[in-house]
């Protein structure tokens, strides 16, 4: 009998509704308003490349070891350099990297013995290009400038 | 006996193309159809096919690990720790305590997403749109956890060969142990939202059954093969990276349904609570990763290391030839193996039934395909 | 990081003018003996080649015709009832040059064993999916790599590259850069840039 009466009042129909209707409420929003309130990422993430300048004299921390394109699965990362006949040590002339085949994997982070190759936190890596995927020193060193809306 | 007339049918030839909402990924599934009853299914696959076992002969061992995860993307942890187990295997190399048991906690995360992927996206496909939105309201809980940990979230590279890479951020225990806290309740909320429902028991009782002698003749394994009823997973019966610490049981079924598959892994995200709520309480102090060489050349031989992925028994068959490039890696896709069950399944049944079937063995076609 | 030949060990008098031949070397296996060893050597005699074990996974290595039997006898006499695998490998500079896989797995035994197989280009093993019926796409998925016909498979086709491919991808003499240039410039209209 019960189980007739469940049947036709649709009970189990209304139980699933009332859980429906109870999430309407909005403290249960969860809605990102993007772009208007970037999501804040994690300090790990592993996002757009960045090559890193020391903050006191602005020169590049990058030794052009090799060891990150040596580590790239894509290999799509090419470290020019040129040897500097005073201080005979290898120095930093072109960093070419290549974004739109990049995984974004984090093996050149982790090879890096300087932390000058790092993975930020910016993942808006849009360009109009296909050229413009390929970051050069500049870029990298400077990062992505993504478009900020105003409303 | 009449002539024929114009409202028979015959036997129709349906394309359920590549491009399809509940082919769950470019699966294309070829229909022979009597009006609304299936006489037979054809699959066709390789449509994401990306030869990542070749790809495997091109690149050393840790870069290899990266691509595993886009095998089975959904569920990228697990694919990674298989790979890693199969060659800390060949160089006779473990993982040092604390690794494998971070190891256990990620990886039952996973479990636990994948499966919320499973639910959301199998009942949508049977028309419960809302479930999606609340299983993936909780895989952002998951997810976010995974940002933090190793800075990705869906294909994460998180471990190493030989262990962790990162070390572990403040605060991780006591958020894997908010997020069973937050996330128990809702299973019971799914429950109450599906379970019980008749409109789902009536599209998902005998529908796509398939007894344990057809699951053990197809290879079947993983929750398909529990919900027939064989409490077999490979967590007990052979167990890897410190499972064997933990206590959780093996929810089976009785007919091998869709509802008991569906009630397996419910269940099985329950169990998964479990496990992580006992690791996370006992993580033990020590080095994450074991002493393995900067170039790993693991001497010759081969070895086949298998896990219980969320969708069945994910292997890999690795071939070292001595190099720095494993000689030939194999995956084992349950995936691809489940599928195989689909023509099993789909005979007799009608065109609404397939789209649950294919939900139900729960594929994700980037390790169909690899 | 593509290499176009892989550096495979090379067999021992195909170098000239080297001191001595190397060979090529070899996995270092152990010995393997039980009683599933001795009923299957007792059954099958010098089928079976040898049995043997490395990092505590068992297998055996038989003659190509014997392997459908070894399989049968396995299901219904030791409980070996579930098929993982099928799958090969290729070693070009062998004479037999594909080595052919097949991974069990027994529930009641709580075993996994491996049976491996050698094969010379062109040859024909017979179809496991009378014994296994899981053996259906994995043999297929073989045909498609590696080029290793079935003999009485029911429906031999490619199933992960598109039915016209010409070539076999896993091979090793196929580069990881090649591509059917004529199915790319049919089907998708445009040169192949590889």
């Amino acid at each position: 009998m019960r189980k007739l009466l469940r049947r036709i009042f649709l009970v189990d129909l209304v139980e699933g509704l009332l859980v429906t209707f109870r999430y309407q409420h909005p403290k249960y929003i969860t809605t990102e308003q993007y772009p208007a309130e970037r999501p804040k990422v994690a300090e790990r993430y592993r996002g757009a490349p960045r090559l890193n300048n020391n903050p006191e004299t602005g020169e590049t921390l990058c030794i052009a070891c090799n060891l990150c394109a040596l580590a790239c699965p894509e290999t799509l990362i090419v470290v020019g350099s040129e040897r500097n006949e005073q201080t005979r040590r290898k120095e930093l002339t072109t960093f070419t990297y290549d974004t739109s085949r990049c995984m974004f994997c984090g093996l050149c982070e982790d090879a890096c013995p300087v932390d000058a190759l790092e993975l930020t936190q910016d993942f808006e890596l849009a360009s109009y290009s296909r050229e413009g995927a390929i970051w050069d020193r500049e870029m990298l060193e400077d990062g992505p400038r993504p478009t900020k809306y105003k409303y | 006996m009449a002539d024929p007339t114009f409202l028979d049918s015959t036997e129709l030839v349906l394309n359920m193309g590549p491009q399809h909402p509940s082919t769950h990924g470019v699966l294309r599934v070829i229909l022979k159809l009597d009006g609304e009853k299936v006489l037979g299914t054809e699959c066709v696959i390789g449509y994401l096919h990306r030869g990542v076992e070749k790809i495997g002969e091109n690149r050393t061992y840790q870069m290899f690990a990266p691509y595993v995860d886009r095998t089975d993307y959904v569920a990228s942890v697990s694919n990674g720790l298989g790979y890693c187990l199969a060659v800390e295997k060949l160089l006779n190399v473990e993982a040092p305590p604390r690794a494998q048991a971070v190891r256990v906690i990620l990886t039952e995360l996973n479990r636990i997403s994948s499966h919320l992927v499973w639910l959301g996206t199998h009942c949508l496909d049977i028309g419960a749109i809302t479930p999606l939105f609340y299983t993936f309201r909780e895989r952002e809980m998951i997810m976010d956890i995974y940002e933090k940990y190793c800075g990705a979230r869906l294909t994460t590279h998180a471990f190493r060969i030989g262990g962790l890479q990162y070390e572990l951020y403040e605060g991780f225990e006591q958020e894997c142990r908010d997020l069973c806290d937050w996330f128990l309740p809702r299973v019971d909320e799914y429950e109450q939202l599906l379970t019980g429902n008749r409109i789902l028991v009536a599209r998902m009782t005998n529908v796509g059954v398939l007894t344990a002698e057809d699951c053990k003749a197809y290879g079947v394994t993983g929750p398909m093969l529990r919900a027939a009823g064989v409490p077999w997973d490979l967590r007990k019966a052979q167990p890897y990276s410190g499972y064997e610490q933990y206590e959780f049981e093996i929810p089976t079924g009785k007919n091998g349904d869709t509802y008991d598959r569906y009630l397996v892994r419910m269940e099985e995200m329950r169990q998964s609570v479990r496990i992580i709520r006992q690791a996370a309480d006992r993580i033990p102090d020590g080095p994450i990763m074991a002493k393995v060489p900067k170039v790993i050349k693991p001497p010759v031989g081969e070895v086949y290391v298998s896990i219980e992925a969320p969708k069945g028994e994910l292997g890999y068959l690795i071939v070292s030839d001595g190099s720095t490039q494993p000689y030939r890696v194999r995956i084992r896709p349950p995936s691809f193996i489940n599928l195989q069950s689909l023509d099993k399944m789909a005979r007799g049944a009608l065109v609404a039934d397939i789209v649950a079937i294919i939900g139900t063995i729960d594929i994700v076609l980037g390790e169909v395909d690899r | 990081m593509a290499e176009e030949g892989k550096p495979v060990p090379k067999p021992p008098a195909a170098q000239a003018g080297s001191a001595a031949p190397k060979a090529p070397p070899q996995m270092a296996a152990t010995p393997w003996e039980s009683e599933l060893t001795q009923a299957l050597a007792a059954r099958f005699g010098d089928e079976i080649l040898e049995f043997s074990s490395y990092l505590g996974q068992e297998f055996l290595v038989a003659r190509p015709a014997a392997v459908i039997p070894i399989l049968e006898w396995l299901k219904t006499e030791a409980g070996f009832d579930y098929l993982v695998d099928i799958t090969a490998v290729d070693y070009p500079a062998r004479a037999e040059r594909f080595e052919l896989f097949y991974i069990l797995y027994s529930f009641a035994r709580n075993q996994r064993i491996r049976i491996k197989t050698n094969l010379p280009d062109g040859g024909r093993p017979a179809t496991a999916t009378g014994v296994h019926l899981t053996a259906n796409w994995l043999e297929r998925e073989v045909f498609d790599m590696f080029g290793i016909e079935f003999a009485g498979h029911p429906d031999l086709r490619r199933i992960l590259m598109p039915e016209e491919w010409q070539g076999h991808p896993l091979r090793k003499d196929y580069s990881i850069l090649t591509q059917d240039q004529a199915w790319v410039r049919e089907n998708l209209g445009i040169e192949s840039a590889q």
